[in-house]
């Protein structure tokens, strides 16, 4: 077998006889490496291959990815009105051409607490300058929120958020989540986690500082960023739809009556022994039933796909 | 085969496995909690007591609140069982919590970590045909980091118990988990 590869093997090995000789020149001996060495290569070849896909992973692609966000596409924040905890409705779309600090948080979340009297304190300084801090608390109960607001002598707007608000903002998974919204109506910063007081102040100061009718472009997103800082908001086309997740809105009335029946003849693989249909409105976080109803909605709309 | 052979499908298989890792984060993220049910015996008598556990595993890095949590405002971890006539719950026992100070509280909490064993002993009522039944239940909790926490969650459970006639013994299991718990 070697013998065959040496007589295949290329002339040019520098030897300066290439293209000229006949025969074939003798070929050196393959220099036998050490099993040690050749282990030891393919050790750093794995390292550099794992260490290359991460770097690309956690570095590279973040940055450029937040690079291509941060220059124009500030998402419009979704507007939504909910009742206050005083029974008041409360508009997002009242806030326009003020700065905006929307907090979810829950009166059950020990981290969200800590940041409710830095929200108190920027309410009570920056108010007059054009700041409205609004609370949007996911418990399930209001008493307890009322019972907070006063023992934390709240001073901003507090309203019960619900499923549909969660997924406009694009699912708020950990609580506290934070979107500072400027006075032109646009998200510039998310925050998940506790942060510190002053990375709020400072972005309430650079958004109070821009006009309402063009988009704070110079804003310097503060404070520590991880994958959970990305804004990323929800279709309301697929939060609205009889299909939660799944936006039917090229579908004719009957083509969606016909759809959900293909739904509810599928079981879905979540574990929830329930059918798609099913799953995906008693469920609307169940990325399982989601991935499967939109994968049978490609196929009813590409039947021979 | 050759080393280079070797050394390529060595680089294939981790890039592969990047590959998918990557793919499985754009699915369902993982449960910070799971929990299974262990039995302390195979099966039980008519007309006796039988211990189960419940075994969470709690990811690194979270926690969740003691049964009876330091702070009222805090969601406490439970064990939610619907008893059938046939079953009974006598008795519900949760470790004791871990004292732990946060950034966000003042003094230390009371908090599970890593695995946690909920004792639990049923009853068998006494006619009980013997069959298999089953015995439906939740892990309730709530979990936190340092900066974040998660909505409230459970883990559904189900827990089938065979119920044999006297005369069959039962064989003895998961001795480990219940010499650690105190179940009257």
């Amino acid at each position: 077998m070697d013998e065959h590869l040496g007589a295949e093997a290329p002339a040019d090995s520098g030897t300066g006889q290439s293209g000229q000789a006949q025969v074939p020149p003798p070929q050196p001996e393959r220099p036998v490496v050490p099993r040690g060495k050749l282990l030891m290569g393919a050790v750093v070849a794995l390292a550099l291959v794992v260490g290359l896909y991460f770097v690309n992973r956690l570095w590279i692609a973040p940055a450029v990815k937040i690079q291509a966000k941060a220059s124009k596409d500030h998402p419009v924040a979704p507007d939504f009105s909910l009742p206050d905890i005083s029974g008041k409705q409360l508009n997002l779309s009242d806030y326009k051409g003020k700065v905006v600090i929307l907090d979810f948080w829950a009166t059950w979340c020990g981290p969200c607490l800590i940041e409710i009297p830095g929200f108190v304190a920027l309410q009570k300084r920056y108010a007059n300058e054009g700041l409205a801090v609004v609370g949007i608390s996911m418990d399930d109960g209001q008493q307890q929120v009322v019972d907070f607001y006063k023992q934390y002598n709240m001073n901003y707007r507090v309203a019960l958020g619900n499923a549909r608000l969660e997924e406009l903002y694009g699912g708020i998974i950990g609580l506290p989540t934070t979107f500072l919204i400027g006075r032109d109506g646009r998200i510039y910063a998310k925050h998940e986690g506790a942060m510190d007081v002053s990375v709020f102040e400072e972005e309430v100061k650079q958004l109070l500082g821009a006009p309402a009718d063009a988009e704070a472009a110079s804003f310097q997103r503060e404070g520590p960023r991880t994958r959970a800082d990305q804004i990323e908001l929800g279709d309301p086309k697929e939060i609205d739809s009889e299909v939660p997740g799944v936006d039917l809105t090229k579908l004719t009335a009957a083509q969606k009556e016909d759809f959900k029946k293909v739904l509810a003849g599928q079981s879905c693989t979540c574990g929830c022994k329930m059918n798609l249909l099913k799953c995906r409105q008693v469920d609307r976080q169940c990325g399982v039933s989601r991935k499967l109803a939109r994968e049978q909605l490609d196929k009813f709309l590409k039947p021979n796909v | 085969m050759c080393d280079g052979a070797k050394m390529l499908r060595v680089l294939l298989s981790v890039i592969l496995a990047a590959w998918t890792a990557n793919l499985a984060r754009g699915q369902e993220p993982a449960p910070v909690v799971q929990a299974k049910w262990v039995m302390a015996t195979d099966a039980a008598h008519a007309n006796s007591t039988f211990k189960v556990a419940v075994v969470a595993t709690v990811s690194p890095g979270y926690h969740i609140n003691d049964h009876k949590p330091t702070l009222t405002y805090l969601i406490p971890t439970e064990l939610k069982l619907e008893p059938l006539k046939q079953i009974s719950v006598k008795d519900v026992v949760y470790p004791k919590g871990r004292l732990k100070k946060f950034g966000f509280s003042d003094g230390p909490l009371s908090v599970y970590e890593g695995t946690v064993t909920v004792g639990t002993l049923l009853e068998v009522a006494r006619a009980v045909p013997p069959g298999a039944y089953t015995l439906k239940g939740k892990f309730a909790y709530q979990a936190c980091n340092d900066h974040a926490c998660l909505p409230p969650a459970s883990v559904p459970l189900t827990l089938t118990l065979k119920v044999v006639p006297r005369s069959v013994p039962l064989r003895h299991m998961n001795a480990d988990v219940f010499e650690r718990i105190q179940l009257e």
